[in-house]
């Protein structure tokens, strides 16, 4: 406790907290633990599940770099959604499976972050029939998108594209980003011989290997309920 | 099935525990405090569950907060789990109950985990960290352990940070309970009953579901690196009263198929429908605590006709286990429904 610590308690506590520290230990510690306990990059996208509610306002978030990184980059990106407004309105009326979906610029990145209902390979499809020509003009701008455009002749690869680029959610439990990481390396089994200390360091390499991730679930005002039961309650029509 | 003589060697293996003897007190939760309110359900909670305390009429409430550590001092400042156990006074002079903590999740599945628990998780010598091992804790990437609070010589961490490691159910529970922390007032802190419980709708349709009370104040801890108090939570709750009552709001969760229906370390997702059942409204702390805080005896199956228990090992093992403890303390009994 602060009353009670000697000076060398109070040093290292403090050093715990310092900025300089805190850089100094993520150009030497960091690699090193990664050396030595190399962690992989979890997969993006929602955890699968068999569960209705699971399967329901379920989360993409997308980074993608942009190509040109200066304020024209971001302008062309910026222009590509503005210009096809009435496409994208279109295809979320056709579709009729997203909550809401949001391009965000943040740096030299064009995001595209939505929640959806259902699987995500039908998310996709069902986009690149209806708006193809946005997925089009965003990707194009981005980098290493050429190689899956036109989108509509590269179905199953821009899929895998997107996913690709999906972050990484974190789940709502501490562990149970242990649970994902025993599971990418196939350990499945009930108990085994951990050290629940090292869950800080875990966590660091995690995000050395993830740099871009998404912080839990989501968080939802109303769970459990698809886009058309929203609408269909709210008497909005279909 | 747990009868009363394994009932008891759960109450003893606790006791056993104890840094100290609490005599004719609870062997955990020893230290709370009695505060009584009312209880009114949402305009949707008859939907869900025909039990008499969910028809929208107002229902007299009697709460029971406490902190977690077994034994006679008081240590509010701590890191500690806390409980909030609420019966619900129904028109019939009976009463249901509803225990919750602010443990999201238990650490043990079933009564044998229990026991393995107790068995390792036992009181140890607690001492305070030297500098140059928390140097190595941060060249290892570790968080330091922290030092000891005033006074405190001795708690269970490292056994059950042992069990943890050696057993995967228990992490989540073990982990949240290591940094759980200590809330400001009882009236900010979530509290969730953990285990599940089956609700009949009107229709008579049954649903799995959990409950948790989540504060109209906000959650809000105190600072963890402050030296702890040790004494505030009751006067800050009776002041809190005065002036003004303090809410919880009643979430209750629908389960699916394929979630833990009889493992309380495990958690739901949040991606799961959750209803309003209602709004609690706490208005004061009676003078008389030896009754309405101390003899005063809740149990967790204590429910009332459109709740009952599922099939969790450890909510039927609590059934008869509150019995044995309140009978060694010479608790009030109350009718059962």
């Amino acid at each position: 406790m602060p009353g009670d610590q000697g000076f060398w308690d109070r040093l290292v506590t403090k050093l715990a907290q310092c900025d300089g520290f805190k850089r100094v230990a993520s150009w030497t510690l960091v690699p090193f633990w990664a050396s030595r306990t190399p962690v992989k990059p979890l997969p993006g996208g929602p955890h699968p599940a068999v569960q209705p509610s699971d399967n329901l306002q379920c989360m993409m978030n997308l980074i993608m770099p942009l190509k040109v990184k200066s304020p024209i980059g971001r302008a062309e990106a910026a222009l590509a959604i503005a210009q096809n407004k009435d496409a994208i309105y279109a295809g979320l009326n056709n579709v009729g499976t997203v909550h809401f979906a949001r391009f965000v610029i943040v740096g030299d990145n064009i995001c595209m972050f939505s929640v959806y209902d259902g699987d995500f390979t039908n998310y996709i499809r069902d986009f690149i029939a209806t708006i193809g020509q946005v997925f089009n003009a965003v990707v194009e701008l981005v980098e290493g998108g050429e190689e899956v455009l036109p989108c509509e002749d590269h179905v199953e690869a821009f899929i895998q594209w997107v996913h690709e680029r999906d972050l990484y959610q974190v789940p709502d439990t501490a562990t149970d980003f242990l649970r994902d990481q025993e599971a990418l390396k196939g350990d499945t089994a009930v108990s085994g011989n951990d050290d629940l200390t090292l869950l800080p360091r875990q966590m660091i390499l995690q995000l050395r290997a993830n740099p871009n991730v998404s912080l839990g679930s989501g968080y939802r005002a109303y769970p459990g309920f698809s886009v058309a039961q929203v609408r269909k309650q709210l008497g909005l029509g279909w | 099935m747990v009868d009363a003589t394994v009932a008891k060697q759960l109450v003893e293996a606790i006791i056993a525990n104890l840094p100290e003897p609490v005599g004719k007190r609870r062997p955990v939760h020893t230290i709370g405090i009695g505060v009584k309110g009312k209880f009114v359900a949402s305009e949707v909670a008859r939907d869900y569950c025909v039990a008499e305390h969910f028809n929208g009429e107002t229902f007299d409430v009697s709460v029971r907060f406490s902190n977690g550590l077994g034994g006679l001092h008081q240590h509010d400042g701590w890191s500690d789990v806390r409980g909030m156990a609420t019966r619900f006074h129904l028109s019939d002079g009976n009463g249901t109950d509803l225990i919750a903590t602010t443990l999201g999740e238990f650490f043990v599945r079933n009564v044998d985990d229990f026991f393995e628990f107790a068995r390792i998780a036992t009181l140890a010598p607690y001492p305070k960290r030297s500098a140059w091992q928390k140097f190595l804790d941060l060249l290892q990437l570790k968080v330091p352990q922290r030092d000891p609070y005033p006074n405190e010589t001795q708690n269970v961490n490292a056994g059950a940070l042992r069990y943890a490691d050696g057993h995967r159910f228990a992490q989540l529970g073990v982990f949240q309970e290591g940094v759980i922390g200590a809330p400001v007032s009882y009236a900010r802190a979530s509290y969730h009953a953990v285990h599940t419980f089956m609700v009949k709708d009107p229709d008579g349709v049954r649903r799995p579901v959990r409950f948790s009370w989540q504060p109209v104040a906000g959650v809000s801890n105190s600072d963890p690196n402050a030296v702890p108090r040790d004494k505030y939570l009751f006067e800050e709750i009776a002041k809190r009263l005065q002036p003004w009552p303090a809410r919880f709001m009643l979430m209750m969760t629908i389960g699916e198929d394929g979630d833990a229906l009889d493992d309380p370390t495990k958690p739901w997702p949040g991606t799961r429908r959750r209803i309003l059942m209602g709004t609690l409204t706490l208005t004061d702390v009676p003078k008389d605590q030896e009754k309405e805080g101390e003899r005063i005896s809740f149990n967790p199956t204590r429910l009332h006709d459109g709740i009952e228990v599922s099939s969790d090992p450890i909510l039927e093992a609590r059934r008869c286990t509150y019995e044995v403890s309140r009978e060694m303390r010479g608790g009030c009994p109350f009718r059962w429904s």
